[in-house]
């Protein structure tokens, strides 16, 4: 009956409902498009000072590559300054003098890579291209003539992700951020709205047992995040062409799991805040913040001090968005994230005992 | 046969003492009126009485069961409606009634059927559909009364019911209160308005947490030679 009214409320409340499943969408778009750190068609020079067969395959490999796009071919070190200044370039590349010869006689062949650094992310993203492309050159190289050199043998392996393509990391961590907003804030306030209302106190003084309060609080906002969850995976299959690799029904129920955490971490919130608005700075402040910064999302959490390491394991996004990677680009399965899992269930059981027992200490 | 016996009912919050060793009984059918300053500590005893709180020491029996080992037979027992409007606005009048109505595990049926005599009697048939939210607050006031009362409990509390409401919707409020006394129905009310307490068959005033008089509303003024309760509360707490 509970659960009917809180479908009632969210139905009646138009603004929120179109909010909470648009916002989502908007999300995506805007996360996907805008803070994709993926580089395209970045402007080069070229200094060829061989100018052979060889280092011109190499040349082409790299603009064939889509990464790149050769705007100048400069002669000197000097010309590649003024490239830098009034062309735009991100980078440089010089092949040395007689590069077809070193590569078949020398063990190591050594080519000059400079960066426009002003730009920290985008130098060192396109650094990781271009030895990307060198290496795969050097591999088919080596494959032609059939003996093995160890010319460029810069071993960068670059596993599950390519491309290093940022939108696989980016959709774990919105989905996760959506869940966390939307069924962490939206049962928070809920919960403290009955509390500014007084109708939580009518609640308490019926027979109803407090656990269905919670639950019937609970699953109305669990299905709403399920429905963005939803739309998320479709956005990001269809749009960013993001795999998923493990089984869907497996990333689906990890979801649920994660949604009923959330939930029942907004519940405990708003069971020890007063009003809506202590509610919404709580869920920000506690759980929106160290979610964005705390759970390996944006900021790498191993080189984060220890203090702060320890201090993420608190807080279930961490475990989610190991989990979900795990899900999506690996392709683990339930035994792989058995633990994962465990542990958001683990919280959500306590958080919803903690906040029964605090639901009517302020009433 | 006593609807309410409270025996040295205490609440302490640390170091302050909320409700002290309140003692008082109020038969079946009974109206009574629980007055006091804000702070008296009358809304926690009515917590207490309603097992929303447990007691620091001392009981009390609420329809015959024990508030500390029976809380949840007194809330089938009990109905409540407090100061603040508790209906959820953005429910209709009938689904508000349906909501606290199930809860209390009135069949389907029966249910529907008590809640339009409910409305019939409020004369706010038409209204059945419409939003809580929109319609004036005399009205979900007695509302709130008529959905506080729907499960048939058999004592009703009613912390300051007609705070904020015109004279007249006052008047058309108590009547519903005597209605419900004339069933049966034992009502536990507090209230800031002296005249409203003229109207309840017992009274009694509470201050710093203690009842310092009871009696009918008669009794009290005789006791303090005045005229009306206006006059005993002015004279009791210039003492």
């Amino acid at each position: 009956m509970i659960l009917k009214k809180e479908f009632i409320h969210i139905i009646r409340d138009t603004i929120t409902l179109s909010l909470v499943l648009a916002m989502p969408i908007a999300l995506v778009l805007l996360f996907g498009f805008t803070i994709s750190t993926d580089i395209r068609n970045a402007k080069i020079s070229v200094l060829d000072q061989s100018m052979d067969t060889q280092s011109k395959a190499l040349v082409d490999r790299l603009s064939a590559s889509g990464y790149f796009q050769v705007v100048s071919y400069p002669n000197n070190e000097l010309e590649i300054d003024n490239d830098f200044k009034n062309k735009d370039i991100k980078l440089a590349l010089i092949i040395p003098p007689n590069f077809e010869e070193s590569l078949s006689k020398e063990s190591t062949v050594t080519l000059q890579v400079i960066n426009d650094v002003s730009d920290l992310n985008v130098a060192s993203i396109l650094n990781n291209y271009v030895r990307a492309v060198v290496q795969g050159y050097a591999s088919d190289y080596n494959d032609q003539i059939t003996k093995s050199t160890s010319s460029f043998d810069i071993t960068v392996k670059m596993l599950y992700n390519p491309e290093s393509n940022s939108v696989y990391m980016f959709v774990p961590g919105i989905i996760t951020l959506i869940m966390v907003l939307v069924t962490a804030l939206l049962s928070s306030i809920t919960l403290a709205r009955e509390k500014e209302t007084g109708t939580m106190r009518m609640l308490l003084i019926t027979p109803v047992k407090k656990l269905y309060i919670i639950i019937g609080k609970v699953i109305p906002y669990m299905i709403i995040s399920f429905i963005s969850t939803i739309a998320i995976l479709v956005i990001s299959v269809t749009v960013f062409k993001m795999p998923i690799n493990g089984s869907l029904l497996m990333l689906l129920f990890l979801c649920i799991i994660f949604m009923l955490t959330a939930a029942s971490f907004g519940m405990l919130i708003s069971s020890i805040s007063r009003t809506q608005v202590d509610a919404m700075m709580i869920t920000m402040m506690g759980l929106f913040l160290p979610t964005v910064l705390l759970s390996g999302f944006l900021f790498p959490l191993n080189s984060m001090p220890m203090v702060f390491q320890v201090l993420a394991n608190i807080f279930p996004a961490k475990w989610f968005i190991m989990a979900i990677k795990d899900v999506m680009i690996k392709g683990s399965g339930f035994f792989d994230i058995w633990l994962y899992l465990a542990i958001l269930f683990g919280m959500a059981v306590v958080f919803i005992i903690f906040s029964i027992s605090r639901l009517d200490k302020r009433n | 046969m006593y609807s309410i016996e409270a025996n040295q009912l205490t609440k302490q919050f640390g170091d302050f003492t909320a409700v002290d060793h309140i003692c008082f009984e109020v038969r079946e059918g009974e109206i009574f009126g629980f007055l006091g300053a804000n702070g008296a500590g009358k809304t926690t005893a009515i917590k207490m009485m309603s097992g929303l709180l447990l007691p620091t020491s001392g009981t009390a029996m609420i329809a015959g069961y024990d508030i500390r080992t029976q809380s949840k037979l007194i809330k089938r027992n009990i109905g409540y409606m407090s100061q603040k409007f508790s209906l959820y606005g953005d429910l209709t009048v009938f689904e508000n009634m349906q909501l606290f109505g199930t809860i209390y595990k009135i069949p389907r049926k029966e249910l529907k059927e008590r809640i339009m005599d409910s409305l019939r009697e409020l004369d706010m048939e038409k209204q059945a559909n419409t939003l809580v939210d929109s319609i004036p607050l005399g009205w979900k006031q007695k509302l709130a009364f008529a959905t506080a009362i729907l499960h048939r409990p058999k004592i009703v509390f009613l912390d300051e019911p007609t705070s904020g409401v015109d004279p007249i919707v006052r008047r058309e409020f108590w009547k519903l209160i005597y209605l419900a006394a004339s069933k049966g129905v034992t009502i536990l009310v507090t209230t800031h308005y002296m005249d409203e307490a003229e109207y309840c068959n017992r009274i009694s005033i509470m201050a710093e947490g203690q009842i310092k008089l009871i009696g009918t509303p008669g009794e009290l003024k005789q006791q303090m030679g005045v005229d009306t309760i206006n006059d005993v509360f002015v004279k009791f707490v210039k003492r």
